[in-house]
């Protein structure tokens, strides 16, 4: 007789045995069970797989094929990146980039973020990944001997490292690794072969592509290593700071937030950049404002201001209107309009000290972003458009850029609608419908149509807007209906009960819907809004019926027009498809992570 | 039958803590209270018991306003409950509910799920809000759960979690709606244990259940509901033993 494998024993003096192990099924069995169970799935499973073998085939003989111009995308890839962003100026780019990697690596770590892989699931990957790389090779049509013997070798080697792994490690090992250590090795791995690879030297010298022989080059392979290099150090000092910096997820927070915004404006800018303006005009009036403004904020909010404050705020109205009325800088209209405004809701602020200041610190806030956006939309040369209407940075980050900056506004935006369209007041409710639904009425490309050469020519004399900020305000207006939809759904799943608690409670309207409705809410609403975030993501390309040069135009229309790569449109069609697809992925991948992590409370 | 019956006390000159006077609601055509007058003095239990559909949740809503009444006076510790905003906050803050569903915060912790309203509403600093909490949850019994979120734990520690929610607002008056009805039976017995604990304490307390050796026990009055009215009104000695109404008589017979 054996001994009992160590009995558990409950408080009630039960014996809980262990979970008997999963019994071992052979392969054989496992494919007769699974795959060849019945005539009906015999069939179904010889047809699909002939079906993946068909479409793997001609798709491996598209990408191999001999009159393939992979040199297309390969020279270009700066371009589609970047468009024309002048080649001195390179770094900014640079910079870019490392500070959201930076930013990416220090989160991972703050948020403690990156999953863990088993490493029996690890030799699994390994494995597959040989496979699939081996079977190239043996798979493609059109590709020399020495080509299949390479790719069955190379995908030999994880292949033979994962089978070994398996046979070693025990079947119920639970071991683990940090998914960012293995993504990190692996990428190096692959910058590592950069330095040592001849994949060969593209470059576009006087309207010819050249191909030279060794790695590629210095301009890319170095940055890249500094970038895999800057997001490691990030990691690390994220994780010792960790336990020592209790506001760090809040820092981070705010900083994700504040960059797209940081980034255009200060680093991705045009580099010769006019700041004469800047200093001589625009940063006096906000200041002017700011500070003027709030001191007559201060005076106004006082207990004793009473009938004299009302008449006071509203002469500034009265001036605010009359500024219409004879030439002057459309900003200094706005700010004194919304100085009027604040100037007349003061007496609703008067109070205790502390009130006083946090009206006046508000009024401030409010008064640099106002001013910020309109400087921003306004001025020919920041990033957003040159005097000549053209624009640096286009490609991929132009999509970037219009992604982040119209996410960033539709979210709070749709979420109001959503809350106006579920509100009690019917004025709200009307407004938020009408505007809801005339939007979804109206297709993106009008829209972008609209934003783009119409606005400008409604705007009064004094207010201009670049094409990108035009197409960002659309693109936000169109979104926010699309958004504010989704957020409804999860409004209208929270029970009554729910309502009822936080009533009892004592807790007014704005805490309710704050604190206990729309978290609730957006939770439900994740998988919604992130297909939506991946459609505004892909959707962006259609800023090429203005004239933008975004990812996929460049992609279909410039690079097969340029002299060198004539007609070589598919290939850099299918690097921006790959690049579209991985950033799709990736933001559904995350929310996955997401829904995973807040859904730890509930069953 | 021998269950203990709570000794009759004399709260003729104990204040009035919810005074009904005429009070009727319409749901739709549908008359759902009418011509409820009817008066709870402080440290008081009182419990409601009638039919299903007999209006009963439907008057202890009218009370914290969640439903509103049509016609006739509800007055709540001095204040009427009327469509201004600042009565009912008022009135909010100083009567707690526990609900047949518990209704607790899916999102949040127990603990967070205790200190939310006591932080917002009364604008209790954080760490006094907390100590409260943990002092309820000792209270009735689950100190060891604070940490949990409520889709964690079983329904009769969700409603005590909601009872004890319902008391960090430090409440004068407490209203239970049907509070064990949603339970199963092993779990019943621990929230009426914490209930028992809070009308000894002299909690003003008014009561829909179902829950006969309850009512006999705690109760200082019963009234019996049906079909939107008071039909009878009295002790639990005079209720349970020699009922006047037929209606009440026939009730008695189907439960008993």
């Amino acid at each position: 007789m054996t001994e009992p494998t160590s009995p558990n024993v409950t408080a009630g003096g039960r014996v809980q045995l262990a979970r008997p192990k999963e019994p071992y099924i052979p392969p054989r069995e496992w494919i007769r069970d699974n795959l060849f169970s019945t005539p009906f799935n015999s069939i179904l499973t010889v047809l699909f797989t002939a079906l993946v073998f068909v479409m793997t085939r001609g798709m491996l003989g598209f990408i191999f094929g001999h009159d393939r111009r992979w040199e297309a995308p390969a020279t270009n890839l700066r371009f589609l990146m970047t468009q024309a962003y002048p080649d001195e100026q390179y770094i900014r780019v640079w910079f870019t980039f490392g500070w959201i990697l930076a930013l990416a690596g220090l989160s991972l770590a703050a948020w403690n973020a990156a999953p863990r892989v088993g490493y029996r699931n690890l030799a699994r990957k390994a494995a597959s990944v040989g496979v699939a790389v081996a079977l190239i090779g043996l798979v493609a049509p059109a590709m020399s001997t020495s080509g299949r013997l390479q790719y069955v070798l190379i995908g030999a080697i994880p292949m033979a490292a994962g089978i070994i792994a398996l046979k070693i490690l025990d079947n119920h090992d639970t071991r683990d690794m940090s998914a960012f250590v293995v993504q990190v090795l692996v990428v190096a791995g692959i910058i590592l072969s950069l330095w040592t690879v001849p994949y060969g030297q593209h470059t576009f010298v006087d309207g010819a592509a050249r191909v030279d022989s060794g790695t590629v080059a210095q301009s890319t392979k170095l940055p890249l290593t500094i970038m895999l290099l800057v997001i490691i150090a990030a990691f690390y000092v994220g994780r010792t700071i960790r336990p020592h910096f209790k506001q760090l997820k809040a820092v981070l927070g705010g900083i994700w937030l504040l960059s797209p915004f940081i980034l255009t404006t200060l680093v991705l800018r045009d580099p010769a950049f006019d700041s004469g303006h800047l200093l001589s005009t625009d940063i006096p009036i906000g200041l002017a404002f700011a500070l003027g403004g709030g001191a007559i904020l201060w005076l106004l909010s006082s207990a004793k201001a009473g009938e004299t404050g009302r008449i006071a705020a509203a002469i500034i109205l009265v001036l605010a209107f009359a500024s219409f009325l004879t030439p002057m800088r459309m900003i200094v209209r706005i700010d004194a309009l919304m100085l009027a405004g604040a100037a007349l809701s003061s007496a609703t602020f008067a109070g205790s000290r502390e009130a006083r200041l946090r009206f006046v610190g508000g009024w401030m806030g409010a008064i640099v972003i106002v001013n910020w956006l309109v400087t921003a939309t306004n001025t020919p040369s920041t990033v957003f458009g040159l005097p000549t209407g053209t624009f640096y940075g286009g490609g991929l980050t132009l999509t970037l850029i219009i992604t982040s900056f119209t996410l960033i506004f539709a979210f709070p935006l749709g979420v109001t609608m959503a809350l106006a369209r579920t509100s009690k007041m019917p004025i709200f409710r009307v407004m938020s419908t009408a505007y809801i639904e005339t939007i979804r009425g109206i297709p993106l490309i009008t829209v972008f149509i609209f934003f783009a050469i119409m606005l400008p020519l409604l705007l009064p004399d004094g207010m201009e807007v670049a094409k990108i900020p035009a197409i960002v305000i659309g693109y936000v207006l169109f979104s926010s209906a699309y958004l504010a939809e989704n957020v409804r759904g999860g409004l209208q799943s929270i029970g009554r009960g729910q309502h009822e608690a936080a009533e009892a409670l004592g807790l007014t309207t704005a805490q309710k819907t704050l604190m206990i409705t729309l978290p609730q809410a957006l939770r439900v609403s994740i998988p919604p809004l992130v297909g939506q975030a991946i459609g505004t993501f892909k959707e962006s390309s259609l800023v090429l019926i203005v004239g933008l040069f975004d990812l996929l135009f460049i992609a279909r229309n410039v690079i097969p027009n340029t002299s060198g790569f004539l007609g070589a449109q598919r290939e850099p069609l299918m690097v921006a498809s790959f690049i579209y697809w991985a950033g799709s992925y990736s933001m559904s991948k995350a929310s996955q992570r997401v829904e995973r992590k807040l859904g730890l409370g509930e069953r | 039958m021998t269950d203990t019956v709570k000794q009759h006390r004399d709260l003729s000159n104990a204040k009035d803590m919810i005074v009904c006077q005429g009070v009727n609601k319409w749901y739709g055509d549908f008359q759902a209270l009418s011509d409820i007058t009817a008066t709870v003095k402080e440290t008081e239990v009182v419990v409601v018991l009638g039919p299903s559909g007999s209006g009963k949740s439907t008057w202890i809503r009218c009370v914290n306003r969640l439903e509103h009444h049509q016609s006739g006076n509800i007055i709540v510790d001095g204040v009427e409950l009327t469509n201004d905003v600042r009565n009912i906050e008022k009135i909010r803050s100083e009567v707690g509910m526990v609900f047949q569903q518990f209704n607790l915060f899916p999102h949040l912790t127990v603990l967070d799920n205790i200190t939310l309203a006591p932080k917002w509403v009364r604008k209790l600093p954080k760490a006094e809000a907390e100590e409260k909490a943990m002092e309820l949850l000792e209270i009735v019994g689950i100190p060891e759960q604070a940490d949990k979120y409520p889709g964690q734990m079983s329904g009769g520690q969700q409603q005590r979690v909601a009872i004890a929610r319902a008391l960090a607002m430090e409440p004068r008056i407490m209203l239970f709606d049907e509070p064990t009805s949603a339970l199963d039976p092993e779990m019943i017995k621990e929230v009426l244990d914490v209930m028992k604990g809070l009308a000894r304490s002299g909690m003003t307390m008014m009561v829909v259940t179902h829950e006969m050796g309850f009512a006999r026990e705690v109760a200082d009055r019963i009234i019996f509901m049906e079909d939107g009215e008071i039909v009878e009104v009295g002790t639990p000695e005079h209720f349970f033993t020699d009922p006047e109404e037929d209606r009440t008589k026939l009730f008695l017979s189907q439960i008993l």
